[in-house]
Parts: structure tokens; sequence; C-alpha cells
């Protein structure tokens, strides 16, 4: 009786798949500890999550449970004590947060198209070397995370098409302490590291 | 290497490509190899060299802002040593600058004073860097021999309260002076001492020169 290929294939792509949803809900979770890491938040925090896209979840002692990515980054922030990090004055701030609900709203969701996404990154970024203002903010970071997947996937023609994508990109991933769970990616000419693709 | 003459267009056009895919001239965080170049320019470069632009715009940002409300980091200098021109740059461009010895930057003690800093006024801007990857980088562009006698430290000095008085601060920590200092946790001790002050202190970037 032979046995067919066709069994271990499909064993193995159930487990991979099986891998792959896991970790992608639990990506959340990855970003925030690796926010923790960056922060150099000592006591790395206990989140649950809930409902079925298993939105992380923090417990805050007395007070209502904090809900979600976003708010609960930003209380981390200023847990840290980095309140620079949310934006600098009115304006700052706003762009901030703009880009914050961006990274929930468009890029998680996959509603817009991946295409128009880096269109759009890309004329904005022309005369910025940041998403806010002239320093990191958690703008960039939240960003970098949630756009990671689509750059490693870039082929080398499209990077110098989102040039302004691919020159903050790389700048973010090799900025002092963001980069923790995710892998490094070749960007663009003479970088030091590898991409998925050779 | 070098940039060409960034006093004419060519040597613009070559610094705006050379900044296309790149936010400094030397690696990923600002140094002295921007000071350096930036201090060539005379004027910011035309908005058709977008690039170069962008990269002016962002590092004219470094320079003190008296009225910035957030003054939290107390700047030795932006890390690094100055290097002639004709150090930085793409690789087979003409080296147009005079004097382009590497023997120029041996007397770096005078050179390495923050372009943006005021003899006067508190320089209380610097970007917030961590100590292993720029001794990593600092380590990998030294060009100096083994013996190295002098450190650039860069302290991250957090006040009590947003209503500290930031002079007080800087004063405070200005008053020490230590000779031969090996350790940073001494000189942590002393800065902290100024507790109606000082919350913490870190270790932001400790570069050999």
């Amino acid at each position: 009786m032979e046995r067919t290929p066709k069994g271990y294939t499909s064993n193995f792509v159930e487990a991979g798949l099986k891998l792959f949803i896991q970790s992608h809900r639990n990506m959340a979770l990855r970003e925030l500890a690796s926010l923790e890491k960056y922060l150099g938040l000592k006591k790395p925090n206990k989140y649950s999550t809930q409902g079925d896209k298993k939105v992380p979840v923090l417990q805050n002692n007395n007070a209502p449970p904090l809900v979600g990515l976003v708010t609960i980054a930003c209380h981390l922030v200023k847990e840290a004590k980095r309140p620079e990090l949310l934006g600098d004055g009115a304006e700052g701030r706003a762009v901030v947060q703009q880009w914050l609900e961006y990274r929930v709203t468009k890029l998680d969701s996959h509603i817009e198209d991946t295409k128009s996404i880096l269109k759009d990154l890309n004329l904005y970024m022309q005369d910025k070397v940041y998403l806010a203002g002239n320093q990191l903010t958690l703008a960039d970071v939240l960003m970098y995370y949630g756009i990671h997947s689509i750059i490693l996937d870039l082929a080398v023609q499209e990077k110098e098409q989102y040039m302004n994508v691919a020159r903050w990109f790389d700048h973010i991933q090799h900025h002092p302490g963001v980069r923790h769970h995710l892998p490094p990616v070749v960007v663009l000419r003479n970088r030091l590291y590898t991409s998925r693709h050779h | 290497m070098g940039f060409g003459d960034l006093k004419s267009t060519s040597g613009l056009k070559v610094l705006n490509n050379f900044l296309s895919d790149r936010s400094y001239i030397e690696g990923f965080v600002p140094s002295q190899a921007d000071v350096a170049v930036f201090e060539v320019l005379s004027a910011p470069p035309t908005a058709d060299l977008c690039h170069a632009l962008r990269w002016y715009n962002h590092i004219k940002s470094y320079q003190s802002q008296k009225n910035r409300c957030d003054q939290r980091f107390v700047a030795v200098s932006l890390p690094g040593v100055k290097r002639p021109l004709g150090q930085y740059g793409p690789a087979g461009v003409a080296d147009a600058t005079s004097g382009s010895a590497p023997a120029a930057s041996k007397d770096d003690d005078d050179d390495d004073i923050d372009l943006f800093g005021s003899d006067e006024e508190e320089d209380a801007e610097a970007t917030k860097l961590k100590e292993q990857r720029l001794a990593e980088y600092a380590a990998k562009k030294a060009k100096k021999p083994a013996l190295i006698a002098k450190s650039s430290l860069l302290l991250d000095v957090k006040p009590w309260d947003d209503e500290t008085d930031m002079a007080k601060l800087e004063e405070c920590v200005r008053s020490i002076e230590m000779d031969g200092l090996v350790g940073t946790d001494i000189l942590e001790e002393k800065i902290t001492a100024f507790e109606d002050f000082v919350q913490s202190m870190d270790v932001a970037a400790f570069n050999k020169i």
C-alpha cells in the first residue's frame, strides 16, 4: 500500500495554517510585549483576550479594563512616563492619534487595498522623517509593526517605487530598541539583513 | 566618497540622491556626520531636491528651542566625531574638498562642540539613543588606535516632575566634575543625589571617541 504524498501534504498544510492563525491572533500580544521592551518597562503585563478577534485586554486594578491594541499601547507609554511618544504639542498629538487610528481602521481591517495604502504613505513621507514631528512616536512603532508583513512581501521594484515608505521603514526597524519580535527586512541597497525572498 | 562640491548644484544633486533612501548621512541616528554636512550648506536645498530638503529640515530641528515645554534631555553632543567631508557619501564620487587627509581629524577636542549648542543657554535637545547599538556603531566606524582616552556620554536625566526648574536641574548636573571617570555608577549616584530635581538618570549613549 502506497503512502501518498498527499496525506503528508494536507497534514503539514493544516498544521501550518493552525500555527499561522494562532500566531496571527496573538500578534497584538506580541506587539505589546515588544512595546514593553522598547519602553523599558521592567515588569511585563499579563494580558487576556476577548472575542473572536482575540482583542487584547489589560486589567487595570480597580478601574475598568483597557481593551484594544491602541488603547493599551497608549496606556503603556504613559506608564513608562514617555509622553513625548504620543506627540509634541496639540498638533503633534493629533497626528499621532490619526496614525494610530489608521493602523487599526485601514491596515488591520484589510479594507484598503495594499497598493493604495503604500501610495498614500509614500506621498505623505516625501518630506518627513517620522510620521509625526521630528522624533520617533508610538505612531511610527505601531505602523511599523502593522505594515511589516506588507513590506516583507514587496518585490525590489516595488520597494523602489515606494521609496519614501521603504526609507521610513528601514529607519524605524533600525531605530535603537524598536525591533524585537519581527524579523529584519532587506529594504534597499547595501543593507545588512536578508529578506524572505532571495 | 564625498559629495563633490556641496556649494554647487551638482554636489547638492549627489547629496539628494544619496539621501533618497536614507534618513541620515551615516547609520540610523543623527550624528556628527550630519552636522559635518549640514555646516557646509549655505542655504536650505531647493524644493526640487526634496530628499536633501527633508534631511535638512530634520537636522535643523535639533537646534535648541527656547520655548520647548518638554525639555527632558541634556545633550552632550550628537554622537560620533566629525570627519572630513570627503569621507561621507556615496562611493565613486570625486572628493572635491580641500585638505581631506585623515590627519585633519586628529585634534577633535575643539571640533566636537554641539553645533546647535549655545554657551549661555541650556541646550536641551537630543535624540533618545540606546547604549548598546551606538557603542556597536561607534566601534565599527571608529578609525582611532586601540588606546582610547576620550568618550562621549549622553545622559538622560529625568526631572522630578513637570514643574521642575530645568535650568536648576542643568546647573546641578553641570556642577558635577569628575576626573578620569571609569564607570557610570558614581556619576549616577551623584546626579540622583539631587533628589529634589532629579527623578532618575540613564546613560543613553556612551561612545568612545
